[in-house]
Parts: C-alpha cells; structure tokens; sequence
C-alpha cells in the first residue's frame, strides 16, 4: 500500500471518528466534566493527606495526576480497539469491511491510531489542567517523556490488539480490559507506590507492562531523570514492546480467519 | 473465461452451545450450508441464484465475498484464491449485503460512500464526482446529506448497492437487492444491473423472486439444502418457465400455483 493510500484512508477514518462523536454532542460535555471533577477530587485528596507523603519523591498530587492521567489514556487506547470491533458487529459493519480492500490488521490499526489521537488530546488536557490549575510542579526530560510515551503506546496497541481479538474469538474481548481496569490497576501504582504492596503482588507488578510505563513517564516527567536511570525502565518498555507486538499481530491473524471459516465474524 | 469459479465447495457451520448452558436447551450440531457445490460465471455474464430459505444464496455470495473461508473445495475469482489470496479477491468484488445494519448510523449517505471509496482504493480524486454520480444513479441525491440512520429500508437497500458499484468492481454480489424497493425502483434497479455485464463485470444476484431472475440474469442455478439442483439459461424464458424449473428442481409444492389452478388470485 502506497504512503498516499495510507494517509488518505487514515484521514478518512480520523473524519468519521470525529464526525460521529460531534454528533454524539453531550459526550464531549460529560468527558470534560468528569475530567475535572477527577482532578479536582485528587487534588483535595493529596492537600487532605498532607505534604509528608511524597511517594518515589515526588508530591502526591502530581504522583497522582502523572499516574491516573497516563493509566486512563493506556486502558482507553486499549479498550477502543475493542470498543472498534464491539462497534463494527454491533452496527453490522464489521463483515463489510473486512470485504473492502484495506487488510484487516491495517484497518484495526489506523482506527486505532484516530482513537489514541482523540485520547493524547484528551491526556494533554487533563495534564494541562493538572499543572495549570492546580500548580503542579515539572521538571522534565522532554526526550524521555516522549520514548517511554512512544514505547507505551507499542504496548497498549498490542494489548488493544489482542482484546480485539479475543472479541472475534469469544465475543468477549471485554474481560481483558476488564482485567486491566479493575482486577490489575492498583499493581500498577496509579495510586499508590507499588513498593507499598506485599512482596508477591510486587512481583506480579513488574510483569504488568504498563507498572514500568508509569514509573518511566514519572521518573521523565516529574524528575528529569537523566537517560542512564532511565534506561532500566526504557528497555523493559523496549522488550515488552518487541514480544508483545508481533505476537498480538499474529494471534488476531489466526482468530480473523477462524472467524471466517466458522462464519462467527458478524456475532456478538 | 470465467470470472469466478467454485470447485466442490462445501461449507459447514458448527453450532457449540455456551460455556454454562445447563439452563438453556442449546444442542451442539452442525448445519451444511452448501454441500460439494460446483459452478462458474463466465466475465460479462449475470448469474442468478434462486433457492429456498436456508438454501445456501448468501454463503454462496459471501464465500465469493471472502467473508467466508470455504471447508472444502475452493473459490476462485479472476483467478485469484479466496483462501491463498484474499486481498487479492477483495480488489475485485463489490458486495451489496442484504442486512440494512452495515452502515455507519451517524454519517450520511455522501460520507458513508466517500468513507468506503476510501477503503476500497477509489482515488481521492475521483472520489466526490463517483460518490455524486452513485447517489443519483441510485436516486438518493435528494438524501445524500442526510444521515442514514434516518433512512427507511429501500434507501439502506439502494444505498448498499452503490457502495457496492462504487469502486466500479469487476465482480458484483447482489444479495436480494430489491427486496424492500417499490416496484418502480425495483425496474429502475433492474435496468441499472443490465447494464453491468455490457460494461464487462460480471454478476451474481441472489432472489426469490422469478421477475428479478427474467429481468437480469443470463443464467440461473437452484439451490436447495446446500446442494446444486438445477441450473439453466434464462435467454427468452418467461417467468412462468423459471418458475416451474424451480418448483421442478426443488420438489416444493407451487401451493401459489395451485391457488391460481382454483381461481384464486
């Protein structure tokens, strides 16, 4: 596929997005307002505690806004892989689609791309908020804020790949972002450090992925941490990255066509 | 030559009751959908699929389609193999479902067609004059800017069909495309697909109906249980005729025939 066709049909995907949501007018509105509530909640939340606590050395109230922020964009981009199948068969899109002449994995991956863009847009809003209104204090290393941005968004599209995968293979591709929003996030330290949780919950940390996206967004962001600190956080990122990738690709390849031959691709 | 050819195909979907279905009465099975089925369409020339309910139109199409992989045997369109290479097939086939659900709701009929123009490689270019020219050949200039999940059935109907002509494919799948349009678009629809062929694609149209079948096709195959029954040239066939070969190839009671027979009209 020439670059032209690439960029012509993310546009036209990008479009579509917009449109759609534009016309869904009260969603903007309500996303907004409970961004704000959000961050006005944990800012109370980090004055009630006192500035004693200061988790990794950092305050509270950016530990929590660099942590929450970063998360929700993570789970969002990868639930909207999902939400992008859950969509196709509920609106019975999904099987035209796949007849058009754009390959599957390319189309799943520029609707995607429009969905994290929509979610930056929505992370810089709420970090901007966070740092404008409610002084939150930055010293970063620019550079490595955006690699580990970079590699986390790698990983959250490989995971959004494969939840959209298990929604062509068991109509259930929820469970996984389910796992993540509910049964994994407090692993992670969105909230908390993750030093603070038992020995082998610790352990199982440092095998969710996004644990080192947040620690490393932290580090660049909060602190300024210099590229040698940073590099321990960077290539678990980077390993993650390299695995998770091609094998989320693959795994979608084999369920497509499993869908296909059992005639299950419309189901939901 | 032929455009698209089916070599022994059969298809066969399995049913696997839930997980937990000790409440329900789901039984795990399998339904054969098309049993060992083999024809071709030469280029240029209009196929038209008849058969029963559940007798295998649709997964003809969507086998043709690639939406589906066939179990056995296997399909070829312009000589390309739906299993070995599916984009391949893709870049030539225009399908017009026969679901009304396969449209974006909150678009309009204008920004669906650009939206899947895009995707099937219609050059940017030429994109608003082919989107303008499929809205009135399919007469929904005057809904072009409305969004669709304000249309009634006929205008989803007429709107999958210029989706489907829209990147001008070689082949086309007609999958009972008038079955919610008003005579007159029905007609007007018909004299649209004759055309097709003269332009060299080639079509398949799936139906109940025997007008339809007089009206555009060049052939008719009969489908039932799967299976191949029947299959002719329509040339100066009336209605009549491809009705009684259908009743003839199927074994069914024409119960309509009968009425006729009694004067009930």
């Amino acid at each position: 596929m020439k670059l032209a066709q690439l960029l012509d049909k993310t546009a036209a995907i990008v479009r579509r997005d917009l449109l759609t949501a534009i016309r869904y007018r009260t969603g903007f509105l309500i996303t907004a307002a409970g961004a704000a509530a959000e961050l006005a909640a944990f800012y109370y939340l980090s004055r009630a505690i006192g500035p004693g606590f200061r988790p990794d050395g950092v305050d509270y109230f950016p530990f929590l806004l660099v942590g929450t922020g970063f998360y929700t964009f993570l789970v969002m981009g990868i639930n909207a892989f999902l939400v992008i199948v859950q969509e196709a068969q509920q609106t019975g899109t999904l099987e035209i689609l796949m007849t058009t002449s754009t390959p599957a994995p390319v189309l799943v991956f520029l609707s995607a791309i429009s969905a994290f863009a929509g979610n930056t847009l929505q992370l810089l809003f709420y970090l901007g908020a966070g740092l404008l209104l409610f002084g939150a204090p930055v010293h970063a290393n620019f550079l490595g804020c955006v690699v580990i941005f970079v590699l986390s968004l790698t990983i959250a599209v490989a995971i959004g790949i494969l939840a959209a995968a298990l929604q062509l293979a068991i109509q259930k591709g929820s469970a996984l972002v389910w796992l993540l929003g509910s049964g994994a996030w407090f692993m992670t330290g969105t909230l908390f450090p993750v030093a603070t949780l038992p020995r082998p919950l610790r352990v199982v940390a440092q095998l969710i992925p996004i644990t080192h996206s947040l620690d490393g967004m932290r580090m660049a962001l909060l602190q300024a941490t210099n590229w040698s600190a940073l590099a321990g956080e960077i290539g678990i990122l980077a390993l993650f990255s390299l695995l998770l990738l091609p094998f989320s690709l693959m795994i979608f390849s084999y369920t497509l066509r499993r869908a296909r031959l059992q005639g299950t691709l419309s189901f939901y | 030559m032929d455009s698209i050819v089916l070599e022994s195909v059969s298809k066969i979907f399995r049913h696997h009751p839930a997980l937990f279905n000790w409440m329900g009465r789901e039984r795990s099975g399998e339904t054969r959908a098309l049993d060992d089925v083999s024809l071709s369409v030469a280029r240029g020339k209009s196929l038209v699929l008849l058969g029963p309910n559940g007798s295998g139109k649709t997964t003809t199409l969507k086998l043709v389609s690639t939406m589906l992989l066939p179990d056995a045997g296997r399909v070829l369109v312009q000589g390309a193999d739906t299993q070995g290479a599916p984009n391949e097939v893709r870049k030539h086939v225009g399908f017009a479902v026969a679901t009304e659900r396969s449209f974006f709701p909150r678009l309009s009929a204008r920004e669906n067609l650009d939206f899947f123009a895009t995707l099937d490689d219609v050059p940017h270019k030429a994109r608003p004059s082919r989107v303008q020219a499929m809205l009135e050949r399919t007469g929904l200039l005057d809904a072009a800017d409305t969004l669709v999940m304000k249309f009634s059935s006929g205008m989803y109907q007429r709107l999958g069909i210029a989706r489907a002509l829209i990147k001008e494919p070689s082949v086309i799948l007609l999958d009972e495309p008038t079955r919610s349009l008003d005579p007159a678009s029905a007609a007007h629809f018909w004299n649209l697909v004759r055309e097709l062929p003269a332009q060299g694609a080639t079509v398949i149209l799936a139906t109940h109906s025997f007008n339809e079948a007089a009206a555009v096709g060049d052939f008719v195959a009969v489908l039932h249980h799967g299976r191949l029954a029947g299959y002719r040239k329509v040339g100066d066939s009336s209605v009549e005729e491809l009705r009684s070969f259908y009743f003839q190839t199927t074994g069914e009671l024409d119960e309509a025939a009968q009425l006729a027979a009694r004067g009930w009209r």
